[in-house]
């Protein structure tokens, strides 16, 4: 699992991806973490699969018992389908979550994890003296969706939007954003639902100050592409397949 | 999922569904012995000897039907067991591996807690499951016990039987039907213990 720090302060933000021992045949995704003193913070820690790498390269940055809180950015399995074993391993633990998803992220097991519902106007992560946004993001893609604003490190961790489908050994940032659109076109189009949430989610970020915006899958856009993108994405019609 | 899982798996999910095939044939059985309470009420003197037999086997049929019951609501925990003893060995080798992978890891060390207490509960689970099994299989032993004595039965219904004069048909059609069911339940009920066993505690 390829581990790259992505802010640098009073706390850490750190990407983990392109893990070279996932099977073929399942999405890669980017994770991300949030390092405080005494706490850490996994957002969308990802599938079953990816449990193992998973944990065993967060232990490089905080022990087990320091890992405190996660999101979830929405209910999808790449997202979240490992929380029957992040269950079974904290002891000590909270699940950020949509309010709308919780009767069903239960069935991957939250018995000791205590499931803190985000109603859907949003709300935020404290951890430490470090407090976190919860942007709404609903129907990019899921019903149900948030993204989370650091507004120290101005970095957005965009879930699904941003998205694209990459080789597995592909560069953590976009590099050149013209090149990169083909990667992300068809994601957008597809599993992005609507043109009316699409206008009111640019419209919110669009006010945040954003250095990096962090995607789930793909790379990460910084600086100017951050703007690039958002007016790509707003030029663009989804919610293609009817 | 590996081999030893899906079997277990498999034996589980099968006795809910032998079980419910005994059920309809136990209360089939117990049909018959309406059935024949009313011929030999009709045969009078001629059945004298039959009348106690239908009591009787109304009775094991009725206590069958119970047994079973039971067995059901058994079989359903024992799944859940199952279910839980898969969780639990996938997280101890889940837990394994990335205690593995994190050797080199600044707090790699601290997976050992986790690790163990994984270990500790799969343990737990398996042998809650053995028990379970043993207790189970001792349930349909007793099952089969019922069946056996339906089969005495059937074979006494017979000799009856034939001193019934016209009845003897009848009578006898009563008893070829309690002994197949029998017969049926007793089948049933052995597959169930064979798929179970290897699981029992020793
Ligand atoms: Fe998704
Ligand atoms: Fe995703």
């Amino acid at each position: 699992m390829k581990m790259t720090k992505i802010y640098e302060g009073s706390h850490q933000w750190i990407m983990f991806g392109r893990d070279p021992n996932k099977p073929a045949n399942i999405i890669d995704s980017n994770q991300y973490v949030v390092r405080t003193t005494n706490r850490c913070l996994l957002m969308d820690p990802g599938g079953t699969e990816l449990f193992a790498p998973m944990m065993a390269a967060v232990l490089h940055h905080a022990p087990v018992e320091q890992i405190t809180d996660l999101f979830a950015s929405h209910q999808d399995p790449d997202v979240i389908s490992s929380l029957g074993l992040w269950d079974q391993a904290l002891t000590n633990a909270k699940l950020h979550a949509p309010a709308i998803w919780e009767g069903f992220l239960r069935h991957y097991g939250c018995e000791s994890i205590e499931y803190v519902p985000i109603p859907d106007h949003g709300g935020s992560i404290k951890l430490d003296s470090l407090e976190l946004q919860l942007i709404p993001a609903h129907y990019l893609h899921s019903s149900g969706n948030f993204h989370v604003y650091d507004p120290q490190a101005k970095i957005l961790m965009s879930g699904d939007v941003g998205a694209a489908l990459e080789a597995p050994d592909a560069p953590v940032f976009v590099d050149n954003f013209d090149a990169h659109i083909d990667k992300m076109r068809y994601f957008h189009q597809r599993w992005m639902p609507s043109n009316q949430a699409k206008r009111a989610w640019i419209e919110r970020v669009r006010k945040l100050d954003i250095e990096i915006l962090a995607p789930q899958h793909g790379r990460m856009f910084k600086g100017d592409d951050v703007k690039r993108f958002l007016d790509w994405f707003d030029a663009l019609q989804v919610g293609i397949a009817v | 999922m590996n081999n030893q899982t899906k079997s277990q798996f498999v034996a589980v999910a099968s006795i809910t569904s032998e079980l419910s095939a005994v059920m309809v044939v136990a209360k089939e059985i117990s049909l018959a012995a309406a059935n024949a309470k009313a011929i030999a009420f009709r045969a009078g003197d001629k059945a004298k000897g039959f009348q106690p037999i239908t009591d009787f086997i109304n009775e094991l049929a009725k206590e069958t039907i119970e047994l079973v019951t039971d067995i059901n609501v058994y079989a359903l925990l024992l799944y859940r067991l199952t279910v839980n003893e898969y969780r639990r060995t996938s997280a101890y080798n889940r837990f394994e591996a990335a205690a593995k992978l994190a050797e080199n890891a600044a707090y790699g060390a601290s997976m050992q807690g986790p690790v163990d207490v994984a270990k500790g509960r799969m343990q737990d689970c398996q042998r809650q499951f053995k028990r379970d099994v043993t207790h189970l299989l001792s349930q349909l032993e007793a099952v089969m016990h019922h069946a056996r004595a339906a089969r005495v039965i059937a074979a006494n219904s017979r000799i009856e039987a034939s001193q019934a004069g016209e009845y003897l048909q009848s009578l006898q059609a009563v008893a070829e039907s309690v002994d197949k069911a029998a017969h049926t339940i007793h089948d049933n009920v052995q597959r169930c213990r064979v798929a179970l066993s290897i699981y029992r505690s020793n």
